[in-house]
């Protein structure tokens, strides 16, 4: 059985090369917390379901996201995804 | 072998554009909003999902593994390739191409640089169906494939396709490309994550011609598929969804013009029993 913590290096080394947002085509960021992907371009996440990252285009929720966010605001991102 | 380019000579009602939008709008033989479509789809394929394989080895009185493994030796895959399989869900293509990557008869015959390229190795699964990929998974264990890290599991759309342009060396769809809604998209999508050199390779149900052979291969399609159906699934109205969306589906010069205007070269197909199945191929150049 691959565990969560080997699911979730196995996802982010694909995320590195291989996957973007299927929307934006913008990177893509783990959020360990709420077991999710992050795009940041457009402030929405993805869910991680049993191992499974899920991707399609209607499964993307809208995360609250300030108008000016940058880089640094990535630790404020950890929050609202969890809410 | 039958293995041909393209011809000019299209039949004047299967126009790409106009089966294109017949396509988006056909549920089998009925009509529906170009909205519906995808959900009609996946409601057949959560449905089928846990009986998918068996069903497969019924209807097809296991052909379909040889299908299979003609689409993968086609392939030609390398240890370290980075694939993609789309509309994958239970797995079998994805297996094959892991095996035969791994197989004894290889790594006898190779080094130690292909050991660690072969770690490298990555083939992607990628179906719109989380029932199909859950019982994938499951099958990934049962077959000692769960564990190496090689076979990563996602929940895609193949019109929207969540990987990056030029990152794939690889990309099939096998018995996927008949339910879709925009053909056009799909092909569109695969042709943007191929890399150069990339190829292309498409299994799918296709038309047969010839006379007598037709006849029976309609009059199974019809009477016994979807009996089947119900006897062993319990749900005839799926496979009836399944024999009448291989008749809607273009034939197979009309797809290989399209996964020609999708910007793939030497595009080719080849026939399997006399038609039932086609292997579309193309590269981007």
């Amino acid at each position: 059985m691959v565990r969560g913590s080997r699911v979730v290096e196995i996802i982010s080394k694909t995320l590195s090369e291989m996957l973007v947002c299927p929307l934006s085509e913008q990177p893509l960021r783990v959020c360990e917390k709420s077991n999710s992907l992050i795009s940041h371009a457009i402030g929405v996440s993805f869910p991680i379901v049993d191992g499974i990252p899920c991707l399609v285009p209607r499964d993307g929720e809208i995360v609250e996201t300030d108008s000016d966010r940058t880089a640094a605001d990535a630790k404020t991102d950890h929050k609202t995804a969890q809410e | 072998m039958v293995a041909r380019r393209l011809g000019s000579k299209l039949l004047p009602r299967f126009t790409p554009a106009a089966t294109l939008h017949s396509h988006a709008t056909s549920f089998g033989f009925k009509e529906v909003n170009e909205e519906e479509k995808s959900q009609l789809v996946g409601n057949v394929f959560t449905k089928v999902a846990s009986n998918y394989d068996i069903m497969n080895d019924l209807m097809s009185g296991g052909l379909h593994r040889l299908w299979k493994e003609r689409l993968v030796s086609k392939l030609s895959p390398f240890p370290g390739m980075k694939h993609l399989d789309v509309a994958g869900g239970t797995g079998d293509v994805a297996f094959r191409i892991l095996e035969t990557i791994n197989s004894v008869n290889r790594r006898a015959m190779e080094g130690t640089v292909e050991d660690d390229l072969r770690e490298e190795t990555q083939i992607y699964v990628c179906d719109i169906n989380p029932n199909m990929l859950n019982v994938g998974k499951k099958r990934a264990q049962e077959r000692g494939l769960g564990d190496l890290g090689s076979l990563v599991w996602v929940e895609g759309d193949a019109e929207k396709l969540t990987f990056k342009d030029d990152s794939m060396d690889g990309y099939t769809i096998a018995f996927g490309i008949r339910n879709v809604t925009h053909i056009e998209k799909v092909l569109a999508e695969a042709y943007r994550v191929l890399k150069k050199g990339g190829r292309f390779l498409c299994l799918e149900l296709s038309h047969v011609d010839t006379p007598v052979f037709k006849q029976l291969y309609d009059y199974y399609s019809f009477s016994v598929i979807p009996v089947l159906g119900e006897l062993v699934a319990g749900d005839r109205d799926s496979y009836q969804y399944l024999v009448e969306s291989v008749r809607r589906f273009p034939p197979q010069e009309v797809f290989a013009s399209m996964i020609a205007d999708a910007g793939f070269q030497k595009v080719e197909y080849e026939n399997l029993v006399g038609g039932v199945v086609a292997i579309h191929s193309g590269l981007k150049i």
